[in-house]
């Protein structure tokens, strides 16, 4: 329910309908009768922001309880954004359209590094003061969580509360330590030192930070009682874990735009670049049944007449076959079609082809990461040319005449030939449509070569690696342009700038708060979108603060480094992510969780694949 | 197969939706309330929706309406009210179904009612102001077209209109040509008012009802 001046504005911007609420399904409640208003902001826009999961999933989880009204706020795209500037007009919630200064908890999730700029642009626009420390009373809480939450560091001085790990538990019981601490007068800093205690919450201005003479991290010292280490929080039984039987349905269109069914979280695979992979560990799958009948009350309840099987690599579910099997049993009924994303060049097999046939055949998308076989073997991509081939050839018999590739150039030891690899492997997937005899007549193959530039992340095994500089990353984007040599291959790259400054920021320490501050001062934000992404005005920012950039971006790190992320603990050991460096450098690869255990660490929370019956025992 | 004529309005936020979210929000709300309308049999199938009258995104609607096709003859259009309005946000809500009369093509006016105001303007000013542009013998616009921008007149497109002084705004109720070949948009309208004012009013539209080219209102 929006104000009158913000209607005044509505019909002068883009898009108006993701300003207004009023959707299907949308939480609205009496103020007057909750104890607790959450805010949950995601730094994006409006349609980035509700086709994400796990806001859908805490939203259900908030509101499902009598004493919480949970509500969404996102960023105002920049139209916007000037008016309500011009206009003294604050950041207010969809549901009620109040101002988020109003509310108890103003929490974000953190999805990626570019989005800081809108956390903190969107803390301004609510005229919340952006430091912790300038945050007195016990009101406006600011915590966030979400996979970048795990090097909190570069916005630790803004946020009081991160949460580690998966959320469904933990956000619950800081909601409730905070109704305690309301109802006994309790202060701010009483709340935050006791929050603390509570197993997967992070309070950074409860820690001090000392640094070496190079700049690098000496130690965190924690002070009031913090744990010396944070350790993650997930959900043991995803059988019994929350999920919401309704989603907000919304009135204009959203990047995904259909209902989601999560089948497992975590990944077995290991992949040496991937951070959800290790961040998610151990997986853990949920079962058919529970999938089915989850599944069919969501499209129930939206009215959606599309639903997407949602992990970080959908073939691996154990069962997915018979899942398949299963939801075929109504789909078809109700006119409802299934999408599998996140395959697996080698999880694409005829059986569940014809099992997804009712999906529009927009194209395949397959990800080999890298050209050549050695590079693959370093990052545990565990996916041979052969497997490729074979795959993308079942797609061209199955009537597929699009494929798109993804890749990564920048890994750790790669050569100017592994790179031009990569223009040889969309070759060969050319050739194998032309030698396919099963391929749809008279029409051209498309083979869409897209290659990102690999930015290293904390708890992956790469953790301690460079980035390539951006001339580097320049030179084989412009080596790859050069060794392909059909039209019947569509190269893109992304911008190697955003991909450094992502780098900066995903393993930047405390320091880089102040460039952050001062970004935000100077009104950036949208930085992971064209419009507004400048390179340049970083570099200034970065010099006015006297920090360089390359530090965080450019620099190997010793093993025996203090990480700035040393201090929370995301079940994997340090020492495995060593182990699986050094194998990386041998070109060694390291088989998946459920062909044999490589112990990791995260069998410590007793669930998962690490418990399950291996093939090889049975 | 019966064809079945959906009324409804169009209000509160989703005045804010284009006609394609509009579309795409009946077409969710039918597969939802899981009404028998016939499928498009194409590779593609879809339930099968016309809008004899598209709405300017911004516009209030107190009688909009929905064609669709029911493959069960004896379906109540009581209970397809019902079902609907249950699936829908409140912005968009059913009261009444009827066999369609009129095709969409016989569409020729449209009655709209535009509250103008602006700060610290007195309603007397936007009423005089109202009175010279439409008492104008050409009411010569400037109307992007696909060959650019081009010049209309849109004076002939008027058929009648009233102009109110309230306490606070300007209440203008105005008959415009609408359809597909000769559609006025009262948008064009509040554009030159504003010019020649020189100040951006607040504008709030609706569309009342339609009808055909003897002015019987379209069913």
């Amino acid at each position: 329910m929006v104000s009158k001046e913000v209607e005044r504005l509505l019909l002068k911007v883009q898009k108006p309908g993701r300003y207004v609420g009023g959707e299907l399904n949308e939480a609205i409640k009496d103020k007057r009768k909750v104890d607790v208003r959450f805010a949950f902001c995601f730094p994006d826009t409006y349609e980035v922001g509700m086709s994400h999961l796990g806001m859908k999933i805490l939203y259900s989880l908030f509101n499902s309880r009598e004493d919480i009204w949970c509500e969404r706020v996102f960023a105002p795209w920049i139209d916007m954004e000037e008016l309500m500037r011009e206009k003294n007009i604050p950041l207010y919630a969809l549901e009620s359209g109040d101002p988020v200064s109003e509310f108890d908890f103003v929490g974000f999730t953190l999805q990626y590094e570019l989005s800081y700029t809108n956390m903190l642009n969107m803390l301004k626009m609510s005229g919340i003061p952006l430091r912790s420390s300038d945050r007195k009373e016990l009101k406006n809480i600011v915590v966030a969580g979400g996979p970048c939450a795990c090097n909190p560091e570069p916005v630790a001085d803004f946020v009081d509360i991160f949460f580690i790990g998966e959320g469904e538990e933990v956000d619950l019981q800081v909601i409730d330590l905070f109704k305690e601490c309301k109802a006994s007068g309790a202060g701010k800093d009483e709340f935050l030192r006791r929050a603390a205690q509570i197993e997967g919450v992070y309070v950074p201005s409860l820690y001090e930070v000392s640094y070496n003479d190079d700049g690098t991290v000496k130690a965190y010292t924690p002070t009031h009682g913090a744990p010396a280490v944070v350790h993650k929080r997930l959900m043991k039984k995803m059988d019994e874990s929350y999920y919401p039987d309704n989603f907000v349905v919304p009135l204009v269109e959203i990047v995904h735009d259909r209902a989601v069914q999560e089948i497992f979280r975590g990944c077995i695979r290991g992949c040496r670049f991937c951070q959800a992979g290790f961040l998610y560990r151990p997986v853990r799958e949920k079962s058919v049944e529970t999938i089915n009948s989850q599944c069919r009350a969501l499209c129930e309840n939206t009215g959606y007449d599309e639903v997407s099987l949602s992990s970080l690599s959908s073939s691996d579910y154990s069962q997915i076959v018979p899942l398949l099997e299963k939801l075929n049993t109504w789909s078809g009924d109700e006119k409802v079609s299934i999408s599998l994303p996140s395959l697996r060049v080698d999880g694409f097999t005829d059986d569940i082809m014809n099992k997804i046939k009712t999906v529009r055949k927009s194209g395949l998308t397959f990800a080999p990461e890298a050209g050549s076989q050695r590079m693959r073997d370093v990052i545990n991509k565990n996916v041979r040319e052969d497997e490729l081939l074979s795959t993308c050839t079942t797609a061209f018999e199955g009537g597929w005449t699009t494929v798109k590739l993804y890749f990564m150039i920048g890994l750790p030891t790669e050569t100017m030939d592994d790179v031009a690899a990569i223009a040889a492997l969309g070759q060969s997937v050319v050739d194998a449509y032309y030698h396919c005899e099963k391929r749809s007549k008279g029409k051209s193959v498309r083979v869409t070569v897209s290659a990102s530039s690999f930015v290293p992340k904390p708890f992956t095994p790469f953790q301690w690696e460079p980035q390539d500089t951006i001339e580097q990353l320049h030179k084989k984007q412009e080596h790859i342009k050069e060794s392909i040599t059909t039209k019947k291959i569509q190269f893109n790259y992304h911008d190697a700038d955003t991909s450094f400054l992502e780098a900066v920021f995903a393993r930047g320490d405390r320091k880089l708060c102040r460039v952050l501050e001062l970004a935000c001062e100077r009104g950036f934000h949208f930085d992971g979108w064209n419009d507004c992404f400048s390179l340049e005005k970083w570099l200034e920012l970065f010099e006015k603060c006297e920090l360089d950039p390359a530090f965080y971006a450019n620099r190997r790190r010793e093993f025996d480094e203090v990480l700035p992320w040393d201090h929370i603990d995301y079940g994997v050991s340090k020492q495995f992510f060593i182990n699986e460096c050094k194998k990386a450098y041998s070109n060694a690869t390291t088989p998946h969780c459920r062909l044999k255990c490589s112990g990791c660490g995260a069998a410590k929370y007793g669930e998962g694949v690490c418990f399950e019956k291996r093939q090889d025992l049975v | 197969m019966k064809n079945a004529r959906i009324w409804f309005k169009k209000d509160f936020e989703c005045r804010y939706i284009s006609h394609l979210d509009l579309n795409r929000t009946m077409l969710r709300a039918l597969h939802k309330a899981k009404i028998p309308v016939w499928h498009t049999e194409g590779f593609n199938p879809h339930p099968f929706a016309t809008f004899p009258l598209p709405l300017s995104l911004g516009f209030r609607g107190t009688n909009e309406c929905m064609d669709v096709k029911l493959v069960d003859d004896d379906y109540s259009f009581e209970e397809l009210i019902t079902r609907m309005n249950a699936c829908l946000p409140r912005g968009i809500q059913l009261f009444d179904v009827t066999e369609p009369i009129m095709k969409a093509g016989k569409i020729a006016y449209a009655d709209f009612t535009a509250l103008i105001s602006g700060e610290r303007v007195p309603s007397g000013k936007i009423c005089r102001e109202l009175e010279e542009l439409l008492s104008r013998e050409k009411i010569e616009l400037e109307k992007k077209s696909k060959k650019g921008m081009k010049t209309v007149d849109i004076k002939p497109g008027i058929k009648r209109f009233e102009i109110k002084e309230m306490f606070d705004y300007a209440r203008l109720d105005i008959i415009l040509s609408a359809g597909s070949s000769d559609n006025v948009n009262p948008n064009l309208l509040m554009t030159a008012l504003c010019d020649s004012a020189g100040t951006e009013y607040d504008v709030d539209i609706t569309r009342n009802d339609l009808y055909n080219s003897d002015m019987e209102l379209f069913r």
